[in-house]
Formats: C-alpha cells, sequence, structure tokens
C-alpha cells in the first residue's frame, strides 16, 4: 500500500542543538482512550507555533504534558534539552502556561494572586512586577478586588497577567482567545507579538485558526491523539509520519 | 512448575506442623488446650506484618520503576495480608475468651496494633478501589501504603508503653510461648507452624500476583492496542483530501 | 543554603496565602469551631451528670474533638486548591513538592492551635477542670499534637482531594494512623492534669515528637507524587 510521507523541509530553527520543544512518540493514555498516540515534534526556539485541531485532537493533553502537568504514558517529552518527568523542576522555571482553569484564590484580590505567584516564582521586585502585568492586562483598576467577584473574562485576563510574571522561554497557551471580547482579544495577540518579538517560544492551541494562523511562523494539526501534518518554519517531525494524503503540503 | 512444588510442600508442611501443635505438643499448664491457639495465632500475626513491609516496599519500588508489575505485587501483599490479619484478630479474641474472660485486652500490644493493621488495609484496599486509571492508582496507593506502614511500629510500641505504664497483668500474655524458659517443643511447635505459614502466604502470594499480572498483560495489550487503533483510525481518516489545510507563515 | 530559604519562603507564602484566603472566607473557623464544641456538649450528654466521671474522661474527649476538628480543617485547606484548578497551578511553579506540604501543614497547624486553644477553657468549664497550674505541660501536648494532626492530616487530605467519597474516605484513612497520637496526647494531657510524676509526662511527649518527626518526614517525601497526574 502506497504511502505519503509527510515532513516539513526544515527551516533556520531545526538544527539547534537543543530545540525549545523536542517530543519523541509521546503517548498520553487516559483509562482506556488514547488521547496522544505517539507525536513526534521538534520546535525551534523562537518560533511561534500553531496547533490546530478539532476537540479532542490531543492539543491539551500535549500542552499540558510539556507543562509537566501530566505524565507521559509512553515517550519522551523535553523542553530546552530538559526531560519533563526527570527535570521537572528545571522545566518548570522556564515555561509559563495558560490552560483552561485559571487557577486563581477567589478570596484573594487580583493584586495579591499575582503577588503570590511572583513569590512563588522566586522575582525580586515583586511589586513592580505585578504592577506592570496589572497595567498591562489593564486590570490596575481592579487590582484591590477579590477575584470572587470577577467576570470569566477578566479571570481569564488576570491569569494572562500572571503569566507575565517572570521571563519564560516557552509560553504554552492553550484556547487563550476563549471567553474574551474583542479588546481581550487583541490583547491576547498584542502579547503574542510581544513574545515573538522577545525571542520566546510560543505554542498556542486554538479553534480560532485563522486568527493564530496569522501570527504564527508554523503550525501543526492535531487529530484523534496523531499529528497528521505540519506547515510553515520552526516546527518539523521528529520521525516521519506515516500518513496516506492525497495532496502533499507545498514548500513555502 | 516450580510454584506447584512450592505448593505441594506448603501444604504438607501445614498440614504436618499443625497436628504437631493441635494434638502432638502438651497442653499449656496454666491455660490448657485454649493455648493452642496461638499456634495459629501468632503466625498469622506475623505473616500480616510481613504482607504490609512487601506492599509498602512494592510501592516504593513502584515509584522507583512505574511499573505496573510491582504494583501488582504490592495488591497480592494487601490481600493476602488483610486475610491472614483478620484470621489473627479472630485467634487473638477466641484465645481472650477462656484465658483473659474477655474478648478483648485493650493493652496487649499485638491484639490492638493488629486491629489497627486491619484497619490500614482496608483503607489502602478501599482507596485502590476507588482509582481508575491504573498507572495514577499504583502510585498513589504506593504513598498511601508507605504512609500506613510507618506509622506501624509507632502504634506498636505505643501500645507497649500504655501497658507498660498500667502495669497491665502479667498471666496470660500471649508471648508466653516465646518465652525463653518455654519448654523447647512449645518453641519447636511455634516455629515449625511460622516456617510453614509462612511457606504457604508465599504460595499464596505467588498465585495472587500471578493473576494480578495476567491483568496488567490484558491492561498493556489493550492500552497499546488503543494507540495503533487510534493510528489506524486517523490513517483511514485522513485518506480524504485534506480541507483547511493552512498555509504556512 | 538559598535552597532552602527559597523552599521555606515558598512554604510561609503558601501558608500566609491560606491563612488569608481562610479569614476572608470565614468558611472553617466558625463552622469547625462550632462543630467541635458541639461534639463536647454532646458528649457531656453521652457520658452523664456525674462530674467526677466527666472531670476523669475531658482529657481523652477534649481530644477527640481537636481530631475531628482537624479533619474538617485539612480537609477545607486542600479543597481550597481544588476550585478553579488551583492545586494544578500549585503544582506547576518551580518549588519543591515539599515546600508545598510545608506551607499547607503550617495553615493546618495554626488552624488547629486555635481550634485546641478555645476548646481548652470550653472544656474546663463543661468538666469542670482546673487547668491553671499545669498550662505549660498542656500547652506542649497540644503544640506536639497539633504537629501531629497537621502533618497526617495535611497528607491525607492532599491524597483524598480529587476522590469521590473524599468526604468519608479522609477520616476512614487518617483515623488509624493518628490512633498512636491521640493515646499519647490524651495521656500526656492526664498527667498533666493529675501533676503526675514528670516521668510519666515525658514520655509521652517524647513518643509524641517521636511520632510528629516520621510523619512529617514521610508527608513531606511522598507529598510530591499525589501532585503528579
Amino acid at each position: 500500500m502506497p504511502q505519503t510521507t509527510i515532513y516539513v523541509a526544515p527551516r533556520t530553527h531545526e538544527r539547534t542543538p537543543r530545540p525549545a520543544v523536542a517530543t519523541q512518540e509521546l503517548a498520553r493514555l487516559f483509562g482506556r482512550s488514547a488521547a496522544l498516540a505517539g507525536i513526534s515534534l521538534r520546535i525551534g526556539r523562537g518560533a511561534t507555533i500553531a496547533l490546530l485541531g478539532p476537540n479532542g485532537a490531543g492539543k491539551t493533553t500535549l500542552l499540558r504534558i510539556l507543562a509537566t502537568a501530566l505524565r507521559p504514558s509512553f515517550g519522551t517529552a523535553a523542553v530546552d534539552g530538559f526531560d519533563v518527568t526527570r527535570d521537572a523542576g528545571d522545566v518548570r522555571r522556564r515555561i509559563a502556561f495558560l490552560s483552561h482553569d485559571s487557577g486563581l484564590y477567589d478570596d484573594l484580590t487580583a493584586a495579591e494572586n499575582l503577588r503570590f505567584a511572583a513569590t512563588l516564582r522566586g522575582l525580586a521586585e515583586a511589586e513592580a512586577a505585578v504592577a506592570t502585568a496589572l497595567a498591562t492586562v489593564g486590570l490596575t483598576a481592579d487590582a484591590p478586588r477579590r477575584v470572587r467577584g470577577f467576570s470569566a473574562g477578566m479571570r481569564h485576563r488576570l491569569a494572562l497577567g500572571r503569566m507575565l510574571l517572570g521571563t519564560p522561554s516557552l509560553v504554552l497557551l492553550d484556547e487563550p482567545h476563549a471567553t474574551l471580547d474583542a479588546d481581550g482579544m487583541a490583547l491576547v495577540d498584542g502579547l503574542i507579538e510581544a513574545w515573538k518579538a522577545a525571542g520566546v517560544t510560543v505554542l498556542v492551541a486554538s479553534h480560532q485558526a485563522d486568527r493564530v494562523i496569522r501570527l504564527a511562523d508554523g503550525w501543526a494539526r492535531l487529530d484523534g491523539g496523531l499529528l497528521l501534518e505540519v506547515g510553515g518554519t520552526g516546527i518539523s517531525v521528529g520521525t516521519p509520519v506515516v500518513v496516506g494524503v492525497a495532496a502533499p503540503v507545498a514548500e513555502a | 512448575m516450580g510454584t506447584r512444588v512450592l505448593g505441594i510442600v506448603a501444604l504438607v508442611a501445614v498440614l504436618a506442623a499443625s497436628v504437631n501443635a493441635l494434638f502432638l505438643v502438651p497442653a499449656d499448664v496454666n491455660q490448657g488446650d485454649a493455648q493452642r491457639i496461638m499456634y495459629v495465632h501468632v503466625p498469622s500475626a506475623w505473616l500480616g506484618y510481613l504482607s504490609f513491609g512487601v506492599t509498602a516496599l512494592a510501592g516504593i519500588g513502584y515509584l522507583w520503576k512505574r511499573d505496573l508489575r510491582l504494583d501488582a505485587v504490592a495488591v497480592a501483599g494487601a490481600e493476602i495480608g488483610v486475610m491472614f490479619t483478620a484470621f489473627a484478630i479472630w485467634g487473638g479474641m477466641m484465645w481472650g475468651r477462656p484465658v483473659w474472660g474477655v474478648f478483648w485486652q485493650w493493652e496487649d500490644p499485638r491484639l490492638t496494633t493488629t486491629a489497627l493493621l486491619l484497619a490500614l488495609y482496608l483503607g489502602y484496599l478501599l482507596f485502590r478501589r476507588l482509582t481508575d486509571d491504573p498507572h495514577r492508582r499504583a502510585a498513589r496507593a504506593a504513598v498511601v501504603g508507605i504512609v500506613a506502614a510507618v506509622d506501624i511500629p509507632i502504634v506498636h510500641f505505643s501500645v507497649e508503653w500504655w501497658r507498660g505504664l498500667h502495669q497491665g497483668p502479667t498471666i496470660g500474655s500471649p508471648d508466653k510461648v516465646l518465652h525463653p524458659s518455654a519448654p523447647g517443643l512449645f518453641v519447636l511447635a511455634l516455629v515449625s507452624m511460622v516456617v510453614a505459614f509462612t511457606l504457604a502466604w508465599a504460595w499464596l502470594m505467588i498465585r495472587r500476583y500471578q493473576l494480578a499480572r495476567i491483568d496488567w498483560q490484558i491492561e498493556e495489550h489493550g492500552r497499546l492496542g488503543r494507540i495503533s487503533a487510534a493510528r489506524r483510525a486517523v490513517r483511514a481518516a485522513a485518506t480524504t483530501p485534506a480541507d483547511g489545510a493552512a498555509e504556512g507563515a | 543554603m538559598s535552597a532552602l530559604r527559597a523552599d521555606a519562603s515558598a512554604a510561609l507564602a503558601i501558608a500566609r496565602k491560606d491563612a488569608i484566603a481562610e479569614l476572608r472566607g470565614r468558611q472553617i473557623a466558625g463552622s469547625t469551631l462550632f462543630f467541635a464544641t458541639l461534639v463536647l456538649l454532646l458528649f457531656g450528654f453521652a457520658l452523664g451528670p456525674d462530674s467526677r466521671r466527666l472531670a476523669e474522661a475531658a482529657p481523652g474527649l477534649l481530644w477527640l474533638a481537636i481530631v475531628f476538628g482537624s479533619l474538617l480543617i485539612v480537609a477545607r485547606l486542600h479543597q481550597l486548591e481544588a476550585e478553579d484548578g488551583a492545586l494544578e497551578e500549585l503544582a506547576r511553579y518551580p518549588i519543591e513538592r515539599h515546600a508545598i506540604y510545608l506551607g499547607k501543614l503550617l495553615a493546618g497547624l495554626a488552624a488547629v492551635l486555635v481550634l485546641g486553644g478555645v476548646l481548652l477553657p470550653v472544656v474546663a468549664i463543661l468538666y469542670g477542670i482546673d487547668l491553671a497550674a499545669a498550662w505549660p505541660a498542656l500547652l506542649a501536648t497540644l503544640v506536639l499534637g497539633a504537629i501531629g494532626l497537621a502533618a497526617v492530616g495535611t497528607f491525607y487530605a492532599g491524597v483524598t482531594v480529587r476522590m469521590q467519597a473524599r468526604e468519608v474516605m479522609l477520616p476512614l484513612l487518617m483515623l488509624p494512623v493518628v490512633a498512636p497520637l491521640l493515646l499519647a496526647t490524651v495521656k500526656a494531657t492526664s498527667a498533666a492534669l493529675t501533676a503526675n510524676a514528670l516521668g510519666d509526662l515525658g514520655a509521652w511527649l517524647q513518643l509524641l515528637i517521636v511520632f510528629d518527626v516520621v510523619m512529617a518526614v514521610a508527608g513531606a517525601a511522598t507529598y510530591g507524587h499525589l501532585l503528579e497526574e
């Protein structure tokens, strides 16, 4: 049975000795179902990559494993050369993750939530960092209010603000545009641009394919826990994905 | 094959030692035939503790190697251990009634510690039942098992202290049969029972582990099968022309 | 040395955060104190009006109430994290797992100390005992007992935080393990109140110290595995 091998021609990033993200046959099972069924990819430093695919494709699972929130069932994953299982501490120092849940404490104020995060990240100038973060996401006025009264959009903004504390080298965003209004979405786009400019590697999972594709250097499409195709720059497949596909991806 | 030999040897040993302990060895001067229960109670209690130790060590092994077969050993230890522990408590109570006059004696360290051991076992097994994912269950059960195992010596010492401070009754101590001045026949009978029971325990553990390992093999095949099935499904779906395949940057 | 300081500062930050959240929420404090006092009242009804019998039983009843109260305390402290995925967020910071355990332990310890501090005068009133003479020994017992309860409780609360039947699993798992602590605290409290030979009290306090150290070390060493998915 003839099979077409798909992978993207490597660009500048692929050959760095320590790619920002490297996975090898990464798989994760939940009970009886495979959320990830063997993903091998490499993402270069400073690249902005969009993760596309329908619900249940495995995007969130992949992000959570990279964020050290989930253990892989099989295979390996590494961030900046650090294995997510063995060197979890080193990985955590380098990443910022925006997940579905905002992970905020309702009875604390917005400022207190951020100050807590800053302390746990070991930031020296916590107050200044917190103030800057709040200003960037437009929550300065709401800083002394308890999070309990916040809307979903405000919580989301606060969670985004929390990511601005510290200097991650890899940013993982899971549906960053969800629950936000037009201004909020523009804010997210702006943050992604800013990270890009700063040379931070960004991995964005989103349903809104058009929006993120415009911002991204490269993209990867997942479905059923497998990597179907990749495109653009900054991302390549670790081992060839053997899939029967009608049209090959054109090289840019 | 080796297991079968072990099983036969264990069976013969238990029968022989039991006949000896229950019929041949002379009865105790003070406690009469009731004292014979000790020959069954002491080995059971010992095996209850040993099993828990095995469960805890297997748990540590799992956390280190992440091999579910070690978790199978832990489960085997817990299930077999709970059996022997329950039996030990029952034996202790049956012995206590004629000798102490009551079923329960709070200051007997073996009885109270064993009762707590039973509670810890049951908690461990119940806890396992409430978690589905095999690796998650194995890791968390291992941790629960370790902390419980660490508690047991503390419990034992605290109850001994309790008894010591109270200057409780020295008569009717179940340890009489372990006393250094006990007649050789008694000690021999007890030791042979312990050895025989331990052989039986080893056989039970191996069988239980083999059962659990079959479960594990089915599980692993299932897991790997899911992954292959997922890949096949995606491959099948991808033979249709890809739509919405976005352009690169 | 700076690693130790980082751990300590993380633990303190977590403990402080819990304290603030709790004081503002007012969920644990009020209801737990109320519950524990109710328990003591009910014991009074159950064990009859004979004040001498109650006075004799007082140390046991006091510590039973503290143990039950601490179940509520540790459960609630971990529930704070279960909402909104905060525990998972907490686990992703570049801090040691045992620092998280320690932080929650400190928060639990403070709450149990407050509980004990309130219950002591309640017991004195309800069961007619005189605390004044023995207060240093009572304080020592309370502190050591509270540390043990916080150590064990934080661990098991972590075990059960995302489980289905957690309301029953927490006591089921935790209570057998605290049996020696209960024994030691009650004996120590009795010894303190009856102005017994210092030997007795000392022995039980030693046992408490051993329990506290062993359990805290075991909890700290294994807590990380509870945070994994």
